[in-house]
């Protein structure tokens, strides 16, 4: 109470009404005002008196100063919203370049490994080409490998190897006959490579008369070759490039006696 | 809602009619207490322009629960007037300051204009000057004492009594309002 009292008589609600405290004072006035409400009640009654000996005192301004105030503030408000809409547009553009940034570098990620990936696939289609034209020449090799190993093992197939005569000292071919599967075979790797307008041709001698089994292409290792029943022997001769229809008994090279 | 309150909720959402109505009530109010302290009437409208202003773009920081809305108006007046004398350069120059400060107080101002009216003038002349200094003068209490050559406890007294004498003026004249009415 005596707080209150000397509140009262001390001159600070008089102070405090007309802005003169420190924040801290004025903290603890408002507190006791809120606390005591016959205080409040002087203090209003103060503020009533205080506002009323203003009012007897005022003095008229220029009429003139109300409409450039007026002015004056609609164009603060104008300029605040302007400026307020101005900053969020500025915001949004900020925010609209970002993403587009965003997009854009996502994009450029994107595409660079799309770009990856699909040269990836390309190399890997060309591997797997690679790989299935190597498999598919390999299971050709092994069909033809097994075909001719199974031939050449077969127990009735008789081997039989041709000697280079002096014409042709380094030949060398080997024939495979099989008389029950009416087949042969000649390998004919170890022969010497002949130019362009020659190539070997393989005969069959039946009672005396020289049968063609074929020409030998240039370049092969196992060759079927026409197989003639009842030869006596096989020789191999040099013709014309192509073959020949009767033998050149002069360019003879090889043969043997079956 | 009291029809202050409202008005003053108006202002705070920016309402330019609020500020109108704001205006009419108070302006006169806050000139008289502003070209009290100034002395200058150029200067009083250009700060009274800025008083308004200020309270139109901070109208949201004054809480009813602690005063009365011209309470808050009146320091904010009172501060900046204050802050345009104190620092002469900050002031909105209208005409050459230079002007001003060669010439003496009493010619820029017509004396009669800003003396006191009203219950105030049925003060005791001491008691009067007191709250002049402090209400229309913008001096602080401590500022006051010495300007009127009384100590502060004095002058605190002063106060006191005025406001009570004040107070009382206005009471009796709220009671022969009052039976006027009742007998009308």
């Amino acid at each position: 109470m005596n707080e209150m009292k000397n509140i009262r008589e001390s001159g600070l609600l008089e102070r405090y009404l007309l802005g003169e405290l420190s924040p801290l004072e004025e903290r603890q006035i408002q507190d006791q005002l809120e606390a005591d409400s016959s205080l409040m009640n002087h203090f209003q009654t103060l503020e009533a008196n205080f506002e009323q000996i203003a009012q007897e005192n005022a003095i008229q301004p220029p009429a003139e100063l109300k409409d450039t105030i007026l002015k004056v503030a609609t164009v603060n408000e104008v300029n605040t919203h302007e400026t307020n809409s101005g900053s969020a547009l500025k915001s949004y553009l900020a925010i609209a370049a970002s993403l587009a940034l965003l997009f854009g570098v996502s994009s450029f990620w994107l595409y660079s490994q799309i770009n990856t990936m699909e040269e990836d696939l390309r190399l890997v289609q060309e591997e797997k080409l690679q790989l299935k034209s190597n498999y598919e020449r390999l299971e050709s090799d092994l069909a033809e490998t097994s075909k001719w190993y199974t031939l050449v093992n077969h127990p009735d197939t008789e081997k039989f190897i041709l000697k280079g005569n002096d014409q042709s000292p380094n030949a060398t071919a080997i024939s495979y006959v099989n008389h029950k599967s009416k087949s042969v075979v000649l390998n004919a790797k170890g022969l010497p490579t002949l130019d362009n307008d020659h190539d070997y041709q393989l005969w069959a001698d039946v009672e005396g008369v020289m049968i063609d089994m074929g020409v030998i292409p240039k370049n092969s290792e196992m060759i079927a070759m026409n197989y003639i029943p009842n030869s006596e022997s096989l020789n191999i001769t040099i013709e014309p490039a192509g073959g020949n229809d009767h033998p050149t008994v002069e360019r003879l090279i090889s043969n043997i006696y079956l | 809602m009291p029809k202050e309150e409202l008005l003053i909720s108006q202002l705070k959402k920016g309402n330019t009619k609020a500020l109108s109505t704001v205006y009419d009530n108070y302006s006169g109010a806050l000139y008289g207490v502003i070209l009290r302290m100034c002395k200058n009437e150029a200067q009083a409208q250009d700060l009274l322009q800025e008083v308004f202003l200020k309270i139109w773009n901070n109208a949201n920081s004054y809480d009813p629960a602690k005063g009365k809305f011209y309470t808050w108006a009146y320091r904010i007046a009172r501060n900046i007037t204050l802050n345009a004398l104190r620092n002469p350069s900050n002031l909105i120059q209208n005409e050459d300051l230079s002007v001003y400060s060669n010439k003496p107080e009493e010619e820029t101002i017509d004396l009669d204009f800003v003396k006191l009216n009203g219950s105030i003038k049925q003060l005791e002349s001491h008691h009067q000057k007191a709250l002049e200094l402090v209400y229309f003068n913008g001096l602080t209490h401590r500022e006051a004492h010495q300007q009127m050559g009384v100590p502060l406890g004095t002058f605190k007294s002063y106060i006191q009594q005025a406001l009570k004498k004040m107070r009382e003026l206005y009471e009796v004249g709220a009671l022969v309002l009052w039976s006027l009415i009742e007998c009308i």
